[in-house]
């Protein structure tokens, strides 16, 4: 297939993983975060972690859009999801988080009239096809997923539906970033910046990295020979000792981003002044809420929600997972009470969850296992 | 069987989320609506799908486009391989 073959060549994977040999300093450990689930699911899907040197450890970030949902964000959902005359219509994964008291599905099973949607465009459709039921959007994701949301909104507005609410739920890149950085339980040698993040914010806004910690930074691509060039130039800099953001995936991501996403996302959404992050606790200005222009279209307005703050269950250990301070195995109920059929926490869920694509490879241990 | 997940169009939980997952799928577009900034795109399986088209215009079919949640996020300059676009009425 075109443009995913050439990134997926083996000879040249190959080539890369002698060249990264050679880049890296013997008794050196080197710790580099991809910050994105996508690339956690490509280095375990492709095996990647194999081609590289035993002293570079890859940790998984807080970039899982649904991993990173605090349990009272599904609980609100939920009770949005139970009020009389609402369809409640969310992502796929979205409805198997777990809330204090079950999940989306749980709720749909127990009479919710719940639907699963492929899109925020899906949301509003079924909100022109029933206009006498209010129709509830669960926005989640990063800034790849707001312009999405942004634009229905707007579509909504022109079209004149006035039965289309969103619960918005987006957060940014950035401020969970600085927070790793700043957190004392983690030192990085550098990270592998998100795709398809930038796509939408361009690769500039992560200059914070290099400028304030010193580290560099690398956007990359999702195909195997995208994330290794990625590790490569990463210890490139180092070995040079230069820290700078690199651009990758220049066949996708322009420096300075999607301007026009950027502008619709201001238009209809604003900063919260904090939002509440599964294991990272709240980050300032890290969360988007639909903006005072919107608010009609705001179903957090429309509709009382608890609101309240609930800790992740005791067992759990996405918090650790998220921060990158442990592995998914060596979490107490990674694969045992805690599996892809049913989850204890969010990165259990997620094909792009960093304790999913662990167990859905195999990685069941430090060391692979062989069969 | 699991469909990989870059062709795997459909949000089903048993399947893992594309949009959840923050990926974006390369779509080649078949037909243009300018007027409702829609285009009927297709996927490398040649599975059909309504993109949303504002932050990309001029779209033309035959383009490459890079979409996520229904919406076109980035222009691509190969195209996955489908049906022609005047095959298609």
């Amino acid at each position: 297939m075109r443009y995913v073959d050439e990134f997926r060549n083996p000879e040249l994977g190959r080539v890369l993983a002698g060249e990264i040999v050679n880049l890296v300093e013997p008794g050196r450990h080197y710790k580099l975060m991809e910050v994105c689930g996508g690339h956690t699911h490509s280095i375990y899907k492709f095996g990647i972690d194999d081609l590289l040197p035993e002293n570079v450890e890859l940790v998984h970030g807080p970039g899982c859009p649904v991993c990173v949902i605090p349990m009272g964000r599904v609980d609100d959902g939920i009770a949005m999801a139970h009020q009389p005359n609402v369809i409640f219509t969310c992502f796929g994964d979205m409805m198997r988080i777990p809330g204090s008291d079950g999940s989306l599905l749980d709720a749909k099973a127990n009479g919710a009239d719940i639907r699963m949607v492929y899109s925020p465009l899906d949301a509003l459709r079924i909100a022109k096809q029933n206009p006498d039921r209010d129709v509830v959007f669960f926005a989640i994701g990063f800034e790849t997923t707001a312009p999405s949301t942004a634009l229905t909104l707007k579509r909504a507005r022109v079209e004149g539906v006035t039965n289309f609410f969103c619960m918005c739920n987006h957060v940014t890149i950035v401020p969970p970033l600085r927070a790793l950085l700043d957190s004392p339980d983690l030192r990085l040698d550098g990270f592998i910046g998100p795709g398809h993040v930038s796509t939408v914010v361009g690769a500039r806004p992560f200059e914070f990295i290099p400028a304030d910690y010193e580290k560099p930074i690398v956007v990359a691509g999702f195909e195997p020979l995208d994330v290794l060039q990625a590790v490569h130039m990463i210890l490139g800099q180092l070995a040079e000792d230069r820290c700078e953001v690199e651009n990758q995936y220049t066949r996708v991501v322009p420096y300075e981003g999607n301007l026009r996403a950027l502008e619709v996302l201001s238009e209809v959404f604003e900063l919260r002044p904090h939002f509440e992050w599964r294991g990272l606790g709240f980050i300032s200005q890290s969360g988007l809420r639909i903006s005072e222009a919107y608010a009609d279209f705001d179903a957090e307005r429309r509709y009382e929600v608890p609101g309240v703050r609930v800790a992740d269950p005791k067992a759990c250990q996405c918090g650790e997972v998220l921060k990158g301070v442990i592995k998914p195995f060596e979490c107490k109920v990674f694969g045992t009470a805690c599996t892809p059929e049913r989850p204890i926490g969010t990165c259990m869920v997620s094909s792009e969850g960093a304790c999913a694509a662990y167990y859905n490879y195999g990685r069941f241990a430090r060391e692979r296992e062989v069969v | 069987m699991r469909p990989t997940a870059d062709l795997a169009l459909a949000c089903e939980p048993e399947h893992g989320c594309i949009t959840c997952g923050d990926e974006a799928v390369a779509l080649r577009v078949l037909r243009v609506d300018d007027e409702r900034g829609l285009a009927l795109c297709e996927d490398a399986a040649g599975e059909r799908t309504t993109i949303e088209i504002a932050l990309i215009d001029p779209v033309e079919p035959g383009d490459g486009l890079l979409a996520h949640a229904g919406t076109a996020i980035a222009a691509i300059e190969s195209a996955p391989v489908g049906v022609e676009p005047e095959a298609v009425t």
